[in-house]
């Protein structure tokens, strides 16, 4: 499978302001890759690169094989691009802005943007600056759809949407996926990353922390287990017990919480040598494994808000 | 501490503006002071003023003008207004801006009434005002002093206070004008024509006899009741009342509406008054082929069309308004031009020559043209650096289209505009002057209209240069000055005997004085050659820059 995005080394700094620092990674054709981070991560900043909205300081990015800088408009004949904070000329109507960026890309298929309109429900009559976050990001959303990009680059696409037209979002991104298209989806929200990603990308303080398939990212992830004894049993037999990383006695000394790292086989043949009443395991989700890579010290990260992202 | 209140916060906001427009007029005001004594050196330049004044009454009442506060009062009329430039900008972004940004939300999400919230904004606002009112009321006592004038620091602080009045009616005005519009530009647009509006109603009394009652409907008639720094006239305790009347009606009016409507919405105007709703269909309500929409170029044409009209109308207007009001004054102008000396030079140099009378005279009121076409440009070119802060032109970045692109098609349009109005303006005068009868060279009156297109070019490529780095406020802020001080040096600096080096740091004398000897072909080439140096260092900038809030 060929490259659709090759990030190598990438590197953007704002003054003494951190933006990103030697980000590498790459997105297959035809793929759904995530890319995740709290706020002031370097999502947008990196996105904004791969937009040529910004000049690296150094390392390179090429989009489809080109140079995302020297060759940005050969590159934005293939890309549809929602930002995450979207400005839209509020002089103009929803459609008025439509025909101007369809015109921009050299004409659309009008019957596609009509049926782009229909499904997310869109009023393309009223001035943009009448439209409620929700609807600007609809009109983000069918402007980016609307020429059938091969790649779709999108910082936090579904943010001020309601379910129901996430879900329509989602069915949207299906499509594309099984035409054939390329998806780069920012978020923080991690259940929409785990339900459309084939691969994601962490990105933590400007840094890659991790890169792989959703299914990789679950492989490292902790069982949290739950056990009810008949009897009260002390947290001692449990601890140190191969990946069994913390346990906690309850109130009532019957009952363990045990969080573990990779297999529970120990636990399991620990536990069985008293009188189980329950054993409760679930696994974690991505929110999960996220927070892991975004704590300190057992301290969640600080926002870098102020760092231009 | 600028953060413990909305009052500092706001004031915080105006405290370059106070420094700006209060030491820039103040500073105006001196000047013309400090140049009164060289204008009545002799009996006959003394008499030659006076008659000069009263001939161009129908601009300005000239009461006293043989003295040093007479004189200003006379020549500074009602040009002094343009700081009401300040309070019309700053009360129609007041409340209206804020809405706009959606930071009023979250300033009402505080423990603080609506109406505490606008009256501790007003307050600074006033306090601002009343800044600017005592910068210049004390560089006008400076002046005075300077050539012992016989008016005292009492006389010009109410001179400033005067002043401050009226710019704050104009401030209340914008502030109860934008609780009707959604727009904070389209409030400050129609306050603007209102201000112009105004100030014609107050001319009319002194050119049609008997009027007194019509003018009396404008503020500025109240505003020109007070002549603090001539001291036989003095103030008029009534017109700064109704003065103060008016600010305190219109600010309470529109304080009380802002309390009782939508916040992000407006007034509601009676049904009548209200455009035609349009039932929309999502499916039919796309555009199909609105021409301003094909291309970057024709939409950023789109976007300067409405502006275009209404400095067209002014710049034109203006031009050929001079054209009449020239022929109307021939017999007068030609009589005291020839009997004064002193006038004679004066008109000389900024008019430029003696060839005749109502060219000369002319030529010296066309130099008005470059510096409001300049003006114009300074607004096209703000509006594009504002358009990259807000975030607009992320979008058009992300369609196939280079940054080149982008920006030269901007530019492009902005010329075509900047062509058109100059040809308007010289289809204009030529009308005037065939309909009055004034006999003006046609190649020469189209050299005068025509020149304009380069500095206005030159003013617009410097605009887009500096927001290259500098935030549109900055940006904005530093053009102004330019004008400011070229407007400075070609209209005071002849009077106060600037060398010809000092005055070729203007912009404004590369126009020269084409209605009476032609245009300067090396002179317009050279502006022409800075503003494509500009274009091309500011189009570098650009195409590398980084695209950001």
């Amino acid at each position: 499978m060929t490259e659709m995005i090759e990030v190598n080394s990438l590197t953007k700094r704002y003054g003494n302001k951190r933006g990103i620092n030697d980000v590498s990674f790459q997105v297959a054709e035809g793929e759904v890759f995530g890319f995740l981070g709290p706020n002031g991560a370097g999502k947008s900043t990196t996105i904004r690169l791969l937009m040529a909205l910004l000049r690296a300081n150094s390392g390179t990015a090429s989009i489809a094989g080109l140079d995302v800088w020297q060759q940005s408009v050969e590159i934005k004949r293939l890309v549809g691009y929602l930002p995450g904070e979207l400005a839209l000329d509020p002089r103009l109507t929803g459609g008025q802005i439509l025909e101007y960026f369809g015109h921009l890309r050299g004409g659309v298929d009008q019957a596609y943007l009509k049926q782009l309109i229909a499904r997310l429900n869109f009023d393309p009559s009223r001035k943009s600056r009448q439209y409620s976050s929700g609807n600007k990001r609809k009109l983000g959303i069918i402007q980016a759809f609307m020429h059938r990009p091969r790649l779709l680059i999108l910082d936090e696409p579904t943010s001020g949407l309601d379910p129901l037209h996430q879900q329509e979002f989602d069915r949207m991104l299906e499509e594309v996926r099984n035409a054939g298209c390329t998806v780069f989806l920012s978020s923080h929200i991690l259940t929409e990353v785990e339900q459309t990603c084939n691969r994601v990308a962490i990105i933590r303080e400007g840094q890659i922390v991790r890169v792989g398939l959703i299914e990789d990212l679950k492989d490292i992830k902790r069982h949290e287990i739950t056990i009810i004894f008949a009897e009260p049993v002390s947290s001692e037999a449990f601890k140190g017990l191969t990946g069994v990383e913390k346990v906690d006695t309850l109130a009532d000394g019957h009952t363990l919480h045990l969080s573990v790292q990779g297999p529970a086989d120990a636990v399991v043949k620990a536990a069985a040598q008293y009188s189980v009443v329950s054993l409760n395991s679930h696994e974690p989700s991505l929110e999960d494994i996220f927070m892991h890579y975004y704590e300190n010290d057992g301290q969640p990260v600080k926002e870098a808000s102020h760092v231009v992202h | 501490m600028w953060f413990t209140s909305v009052y500092l916060k706001t004031l915080r906001e105006a405290r370059i503006a106070i420094l700006g427009w209060g030491l820039g007029m103040g500073l105006l005001l001196y000047a013309v002071l400090s140049a009164y004594p060289a204008l009545v050196e002799t009996p006959q330049a003394r008499a030659s003023l006076v008659s000069l004044s009263s001939s161009f009454a129908w601009l300005a009442e000239p009461v006293a003008v043989d003295t040093p506060g007479g004189y200003a009062t006379f020549k500074y009329g009602f040009t002094i207004l343009i700081v009401a430039l300040w309070p019309l900008l700053a009360c129609s972004r007041l409340l209206r801006g804020e809405e706009e940004r959606g930071t009023l939300d979250v300033l009402l999400s505080l423990p603080r009434g609506r109406r505490r919230v606008a009256l501790e904004k007003l307050a600074a606002v006033w306090t601002a005002l009343a800044g600017m009112g005592l910068i210049i009321g004390l560089l006008t006592f400076a002046g005075g002093n300077h050539v012992n004038a016989d008016f005292g620091l009492g006389d010009s602080l109410l001179f400033g206070l005067n002043i401050v009045l009226v710019c704050g009616v104009f401030g209340s005005l914008a502030l109860l004008i934008s609780q009707f519009t959604q727009e904070r530009s389209t409030a400050a647009g129609l306050t603007g024509g209102l201000l112009l509006v105004f100030i014609i109603i107050d001319m009319v009394h002194r050119i049609i006899p008997d009027t007194d009652w019509f003018s009396r409907l404008s503020p500025i008639y109240y505003y020109n009741l007070s002549k603090a720094i001539i001291p036989k006239y003095g103030v008029h305790p009534g017109a700064l009342l109704v003065l103060l009347a008016l600010n305190i009606l219109l600010s309470g009016v529109a304080l009380v509406l802002f309390e009782r409507r939508d916040i992000g919405g407006t007034v509601a105007i009676p049904r009548w008054l209200r455009p035609p709703e349009r039932a929309s269909q999502p499916a039919y309500a796309l555009p199909v082929n609105a021409w301003s929409l094909r291309s970057i170029y024709t939409r950023s044409l789109g976007m300067i069309i409405a502006p275009a009209c209404w400095w067209t109308l002014g710049i034109a207007g203006f031009a050929a308004w001079m054209v009449v009001v020239v022929q109307q004054t021939e017999e007068k102008m030609a009589t005291l031009y020839t009997s004064s000396p002193l006038l004679k030079g004066f008109l000389t140099k900024v008019g430029g020559g003696d060839i005749n009378t109502n060219a000369t005279i002319l030529s010296a009121l066309f130099i008005l043209l470059p510096l409001l076409m300049m003006a114009f440009a300074v607004t096209q070119a703000s509006r594009w650096s504002a358009d990259e802060e807000d975030g607009l032109q992320e979008l058009v970045l992300a369609t196939p289209q280079s940054r080149l692109t982008v920006l030269l098609a901007r530019f492009g349009a902005l010329t075509t505009a900047v062509v058109i109005m100059s040809l308007l303006t010289l289809a204009a005068t030529v009308l005037a002057s065939t309909a009055t009868g004034l006999k003006l060279d046609v190649g020469n009156l189209a050299a005068a209209t025509l020149s304009i297109i380069p500095l206005g070019l030159l003013m617009a490529a410097f605009g887009y240069l500096f927001s290259g780095w500098l935030s549109t406020a900055l940006d904005t802020g530093i053009l102004s000055f330019l004008l400011v001080i070229w407007f400075f040096i070609s209209f005071v600096g002849p009077e106060l005997n600037m060398s010809d080096s000092t005055l070729r740091l203007s912009a404004l004398y590369y126009y020269g004085t084409p209605l009476l000897h032609g245009l300067p072909l090396w002179n317009t080439l050279g502006v022409l050659a800075v503003a494509i140096v500009a274009l091309i260092l500011a189009s570098a900038r650009f195409v590398r820059k980084d695209i950001g809030r």
